[in-house]
C-alpha cells in the first residue's frame, strides 16, 4: 500500500493517542497527513530507539495510548528491542512497524535481505502475542479495530507492509522543528493532558 | 554478595530512590551485579533489564518525557557503545539522563581487555563534552543525588562513574 496513504487511514483512526515517529519517511508522513505539533514526539534519526523511547513514555504515563512508528531499516539494526517491549507487555503501546523494505531516509537503499525478512514471525518468535499485519488500505480498514481492542489488553506489534517513498514523496516536507521547541512543545501537552510535572516548572 | 557491597549497593540505590528515580534500566558488568540484584529486589523501582544500551538510552529518554525519573546503569564498554544515540537524543533535544557506569581500566582493574576503556572512556567523556563525577568511596554516594539534580538543570546527560573499590570492596 501506499506509504501516505497507510499513514493517512491512521491517522483517521486515531482518538487522543500520543505518537512517536522515527527519523526520516515516518516523520515526514505523519507531519504530512496530521500537521500535529503538539502530540507527536518526531525522533529524529535515533537509529532504532522510536519504540524503546515510547515504551519509557508509556511505562511513565499509563494512563495515555501511546503509538510509536519504526522503518524497518531502524527496526533491522534492534530487533531486540522487542525482548525488551515483550518483558513490559505494556498496555497503552502499539509499535507500528513501517516495512517498505528498504532504508527510506537515505536514497531507499537497500536492506539487508528485505526479501526474506519476516517480522510478524521474529515478534512472534519473541513471544509476543498480538500480532497484526496489513498489506493494503481496504483490511488495515476494515480489522484496524481489533488492533485498537487488543491496546487495551496489552502490548501490541503492528506490521505496515508499505511501497517505498517515491521521488515526489521523498521531497515532503521534514517536521520543522528544533529538538528544544520539540521537546517543550510535547511536554506542555503531556503536563497539560495528565497535570504531571516534566520540567520542574509549570506554565 | 559480601557486607560491605551489600551496603553499598543498598546506600546507592536508597540514593537514587531519594532523588526520585523509579524507572532503572540495566545492563550488567560484574562489578555491578551486587547493585543490579539490589535493585531488582527493591520495589521502589522498575528494574528493566534491556538488550543493548542504547535502548536504555531510548527507555530513560522517554521516561523523562513522561515525568519519570530513571536511571540507566551500565559497563563502561557498553558505555562507550551508545555515543550517537546520547548526542542524537539528549543533546538534540536537551533531555536530562543520569547514567552509572563502571569506571573500568583504572588502577584496581586487573583485566586486560579493559585496558581500551581505562585509556578511552574519560577522553570520550570529554570529547562530547559530557560531565562526570567519580564515586571511589561509600561516603561520596551522595554525589548521585547532586548528579541527578544538576542532569535536570543541565538538561542533558552526566555520568557517575562507579570504582572497582566502591563496588567490590578493594581489589581481592
Amino acid at each position: 500500500m501506499n506509504y501516505v496513504e497507510c499513514f493517512r487511514a491512521l491517522a483517521r483512526r486515531r482518538t487522543d493517542e500520543i505518537v512517536v515517529t522515527s527519523a526520516g519517511n515516518s516523520g515526514q508522513a505523519w507531519w504530512a497527513v496530521t500537521r500535529d505539533s503538539e502530540a507527536t514526539f518526531y525522533l529524529d534519526a535515533s537509529m532504532s530507539l522510536a519504540t524503546m523511547f515510547a515504551s519509557g513514555l508509556a511505562l511513565a504515563r499509563p494512563e495515555l495510548k501511546v503509538w510509536a512508528f519504526m522503518g524497518d531499516g531502524a527496526f533491522c539494526m534492534n530487533p531486540g528491542m522487542l525482548m525488551v517491549e515483550r518483558q513490559m507487555n505494556l498496555p497503552n503501546l502499539t509499535h507500528f512497524l513501517v516495512s517498505n523494505r528498504v532504508y527510506g531516509a537515505t536514497s531507499n537503499a537497500g536492506l539487508p535481505n528485505f526479501s526474506h525478512n519476516d517480522y510478524a514471525s521474529m515478534a512472534r518468535a519473541m513471544g509476543l502475542e498480538r500480532v497484526f499485519a496489513f498489506g493494503s488500505i481496504e483490511a488495515l480498514e476494515r480489522d484496524f479495530p481489533a488492533v485498537a481492542s487488543a491496546n487495551a489488553a496489552g502490548h501490541s506489534f503492528v506490521v505496515l507492509e508499505v511501497e517505498p517513498f517515491s521521488a515526489e514523496e521523498q521531497k515532503l516536507e521534514q517536521p520543522p522543528f528544533d529538538g528544544p521547541e520539540l521537546k517543550y512543545r510535547f511536554g506542555r501537552h503531556v503536563e497539560a493532558r495528565t497535570n504531571c510535572d516534566i520540567f520542574g516548572y509549570r506554565l | 554478595m559480601s557486607g560491605a557491597t551489600s551496603d553499598v549497593g543498598q546506600r546507592i540505590a536508597g540514593e537514587l530512590a531519594a532523588c526520585g528515580v523509579k524507572l532503572v534500566a540495566t545492563l550488567p558488568d560484574n562489578w555491578l551485579m551486587d547493585l543490579i540484584d539490589t535493585i531488582d529486589r527493591d520495589p521502589r523501582f522498575v528494574h528493566v533489564r534491556v538488550n543493548r544500551e542504547e535502548s536504555a538510552i531510548g527507555l530513560c529518554s522517554g521516561a523523562y518525557m513522561g515525568a519519570l525519573g530513571s536511571a540507566a546503569l551500565m559497563g563502561a564498554s557498553g558505555f562507550m557503545t551508545v555515543i550517537y544515540a546520547i548526542t542524537k537524543i539528549n543533546y538534540t533535544y536537551e533531555i536530562p539522563l543520569l547514567l552509572l557506569v563502571t569506571l573500568r581500566g583504572a588502577v584496581g582493574d586487573h583485566h586486560k581487555h579493559h585496558i581500551s576503556n581505562g585509556l578511552y572512556l574519560r577522553p570520550v567523556l570529554e570529547a562530547i563534552d559530557m560531565p562526570y563525577r567519580i564515586i571511589e568511596r561509600p561516603e561520596e554516594i551522595p554525589q548521585i543525588s547532586r548528579c541527578y539534580h544538576h542532569t535536570r538543570t543541565f538538561a542533558r546527560p552526566m555520568a557517575v562513574l562507579l570504582t572497582r573499590d566502591l563496588l567490590r570492596g578493594g581489589h581481592r
